[in-house]
């Protein structure tokens, strides 16, 4: 369907790829990536929205260059007989430490409110599942749905926006907790699971609105 | 071979991909990260500093021998590095926040190890600290006072004098050692009288996988050579010349030691109770010198107390829990002044005491070493 | 002031591997290292296959970087651990992509996750770049099945209930919840389609931390019983 829409109308498929990326296809409530600091920033409001607008950053940046990466370097190694599925796990999350390190300094110099807000989450990311995870999958669509550039780049930057969503529905879900009474047993992992889990349902309504 | 072209690929792949980004990477550092030379303004102009940009406050101080506390080593968790930040500090940092009160936060007060010095900036640093310095020293003599504490008397190589107050401390550098791979501070009271200034003396207790207790007690000989900056700290004689009553614990002797040998050279006869409390009879000492001195001053009573003593201790003296002790000692504290000087609990406790002898909290000074 | 001394110095390896498994399981303990397994565990075989690999890759990382932690940098200290299970994980793929085709289609990105799974990291910053090789094996050993624990656990929880088979998709399969006719589909039980898809996976987790906590402070209010108060000492 997507290839017929890009010919058709690419801003359409552009738009299917996006909403695809953030909803139906969540990276933290369909696909459990990105758990750990998700778990633990999402206490509160301002570092959840910190850690998430960096998280958005990364894995646009990081989708397109390890896209490049793939397919100007490793696609043409297998010629040569070297195993670009494996191989691309060490070089992806090479280039994403990178990538991280450099934002990190470009940010500094920019502006140090920014830095404030979001640079320092960024050394906290470079290890989180969920920037990996959306350069892998990235992989996987561009075996099976031929996506181009620009495609990687809404991908990217929906995988990011639905773990920011997610983030930021579970802070303020959270913040509203803080009086309730929870079972003492159920307290921190246990009720933030459940909460989570309720949160997927939610998000299986889209299922079968976006079928990409 | 050919089996071994792919591996070579992905190899060379690797590498090269890892080489060129840290190539980018230190680029970057090189033109991202450049600050140039900034200027230090301390105290309106008393002192003007020109540092290389893009180091933190407490570091680039440091660097121009401006010592200022840090118990941390610029982690930020301390708080001992407050100084007063009046231009040029940027915004507050998260990392500052939990350590000041709001009141500190509108008075520019922020945490030096943590502000970065991108540009001029203009500061307060308190005078005291100003002429704090580091010395470097070479160890004359280690004597074991208990089972767990020595004495250690350094002799100054340079500068070659110190100038202190009795009741200060100075910040004592152990330097990297076995598992440690960075050097670390650690404050200790200074024991020797101010007239002395071409030699001080530490009192110091082990502490159980402290780091710099544990290298003076297992690898410092004499004759090695130290560094120690100070001389630091708030904790001395009051100018008021009221009675006062010490209460002290283990390695808390120190200020104290100091403190009325000074007074005895001076001639400063201020009424004086000394409390000093151990655990068992092992963990006293210098008892025999204060005794000493209690029959040469009138002025200076000296109490030991014992809390557990063992049954083979034939102790004679007070015994219990120092705070009892002093309890019973000291009827009526309103016209005294307390120095305390010992891990946090005891002082809590013993300020607590003291409080319902009438001392009150404006003449209650501590020295909170744990 | 120095820190305070940790509750009980782990000297034996077997220790090690105990302490991962239970007391400190990295999961419900401190809910870690969940992201990269959960979404395979609507299948047992599959969940048993990414328990092997993140058992073989803490282990495996955790003796490397034990045996060359003194000559680690400190600046590049993450970088060179995250190297090391990166090649661990890469031998996983590969094994897995020779010997368990089919499956690995449909695991293959979360097999490459495990090199981000914070359980991994986690305990070579903690224990392998601060103790001896064979004490730290036993500690990833330990921490990768105290995770597999709980893993196959819900896994087993979803597979039966959701789709009624264990081992599903493999040459063991077994239907468990089915009538008497081999060629029925209809179980008697109506598969709970939730635990299949990924809410499922949420709530049976919820359910096994909820249990082993549970389990747990009834194990503490039992002892905090038994201990008499002892008297503090204070003083210097």
């Amino acid at each position: 369907m997507i290839a017929e829409t890009a010919h058709t109308a690419p801003g359409l498929a552009l738009a299917l790829i996006l909403l695809s990326a953030a909803f139906t296809d969540n990276i933290l409530l369909t696909r459990f990536l990105g758990m750990c600091p998700f778990l633990s920033i999402s206490r509160q409001l301002r570092s959840a929205f910190g850690m998430g607008l960096a998280v958005v950053f990364v894995t646009t940046g990081t989708c397109v260059l390890n896209y490049w990466l793939y397919v100007y370097l490793l696609k043409p190694l297998e010629a040569y007989g070297v195993p670009a599925e494996s191989l691309k796990l060490i070089l992806f999350i090479v280039v994403i430490a990178a990538f991280v390190q450099l934002m990190e300094m470009l940010i500094e110099r920019i502006s140090i409110r920014l830095y404030f807000s979001l640079g320092i989450f960024l050394p906290l990311i470079t290890v989180n599942c969920a920037i990996l995870g959306a350069s892998l999958f990235m992989v996987n669509n561009v075996a099976s749905r031929g996506f181009g550039t620009l495609d990687v780049l809404v991908y990217g930057f929906g995988t990011g926006l639905g773990w920011f969503i997610a983030i930021l529905l579970m802070a303020g879900i959270r913040h509203r907790l803080r009086n309730a009474k929870v079972p003492a047993a159920l307290e921190g992992a246990g009720i933030t699971l459940i909460i989570t889990g309720i949160m997927a349902m939610a998000f299986v309504i889209f299922q079968g609105m976006i079928k990409l | 071979m050919t089996f071994l072209q792919p591996i070579l690929l992905a190899t060379l792949a690797a590498c090269g991909l890892t080489t060129v980004l840290a190539g980018l990477l230190l680029v970057a550092e090189r033109y991202l990260v450049r600050y140039g030379t900034c200027r230090i303004d301390v105290n309106a102009g008393g002192r003007v500093l020109e540092v290389e940009g893009g180091q933190s406050l407490l570091a680039s101080l440091m660097g121009q021998s401006i010592f200022i506390p840090s118990a941390c080593g610029g982690r930020g968790t301390c708080a001992y590095c407050k100084l007063k930040v009046l231009e040029g500090g940027g915004p507050v940092a998260p990392t500052e926040l939990p350590l000041l009160t709001e009141q500190e936060v509108a008075d520019n007060v922020r945490i030096s190890c943590q502000v970065k010095v991108r540009n001029d900036v203009r500061i307060e640093v308190p005078e005291p600290l100003l002429s704090v310095r580091e010395y470097r020293g070479v160890v004359e003599r280690i004597r074991d006072l208990t089972h767990d504490i020595k004495e250690l008397r350094i002799r100054l190589v340079e500068p070659r004098e110190i100038d202190f107050t009795a009741g200060q401390y100075v910040q004592l550098e152990a330097p990297a050692y076995g598992d440690n791979p960075e050097p670390v501070y650690r404050a200790y009271s200074m024991s020797s009288v101010p007239s002395e200034k071409a030699a001080i003396e530490l009192i110091l207790r082990l502490v159980p996988g402290g780091i710099c207790t544990t290298w003076v007690f297992t690898i410092l000989k004499e004759g090695d050579e130290v560094t120690f900056n100070g001389p630091y700290g708030g904790f001395r004689l009051s100018d008021t010349g009221s009675g006062m009553v010490w209460i002290a614990g283990g390695s808390g002797m120190a200020p104290f030691w100091s403190m009325v040998r000074h007074m005895k050279q001076q001639g400063l006869a201020r009424p004086c109770r000394y409390f000093f409390g151990a655990v068992k009879q092992r963990d006293l000492f210098l008892v025999d010198e204060l005794r000493q001195l209690e029959k040469e001053l009138d002025w200076f009573t000296f109490t030991p107390a014992l809390s557990g003593p063992t049954d083979g201790d034939e102790w004679p003296g007070e015994r219990g829990r120092i705070t009892e002790v002093v309890a019973k000692h000291v009827a009526d504290g309103s016209e005294l002044e307390a120095y305390l000087c010992g891990s946090p609990g005891m002082i809590d406790a013993a300020a607590a005491v003291l409080r319902g002898k009438g001392i009150t909290e404006e003449r209650t000074y501590f020295d909170k070493f744990g | 002031m120095p820190a305070p001394e940790p509750q009980t110095q782990i000297t034996r390896p077997g220790q090690a591997l105990l302490v991962q498994l239970w007391r400190e399981n990295p999961i419900f303990r401190q809910v870690l290292g969940i992201c990269s397994a959960l979404a395979v565990t609507n299948l047992i075989f599959n969940t048993a296959l990414m328990c092997a690999g993140l058992i073989w890759t803490t282990t495996m990382s955790s003796l490397t970087v034990s045996l060359i932690r003194d000559y680690i940098p400190r600046r590049v200290r993450v970088m060179v651990q995250v190297l090391i299970i990166s090649v661990y994980v890469i031998v996983v793929d590969i094994v897995f992509r020779a010997l368990f085709f089919e499956t690995h289609k449909d695991i293959a990105a979360y097999v490459g996750l495990i090199i981000t799974n914070c359980i991994v990291l986690g305990r070579l910053e903690a224990f392998a770049s601060k103790n001896k090789p064979l004490l730290s094996a036993a500690d990833g050993l330990g921490a990768g099945l105290g995770y597999s624990l709980i893993l196959l656990f819900v896994a087993v929880v979803r597979e039966v209930l959701g789709f009624g088979t264990v081992l599903k998709n493999t040459a063991w399969e077994t239907v468990v919840l089915r009538g008497w006719e081999p060629g029925v589909h209809e179980t008697w039980w109506r598969s709970w389609t939730i635990l299949v898809i990924p809410p499922g996976a949420f709530f049976v987790l919820a359910v096994a931390v909820w249990i082993a906590k549970a389990y747990d402070l009834r194990r503490q209010a039992g002892t905090q019983a038994k201990e008499a108060p002892q008297a503090k000492e204070g003083g210097a």
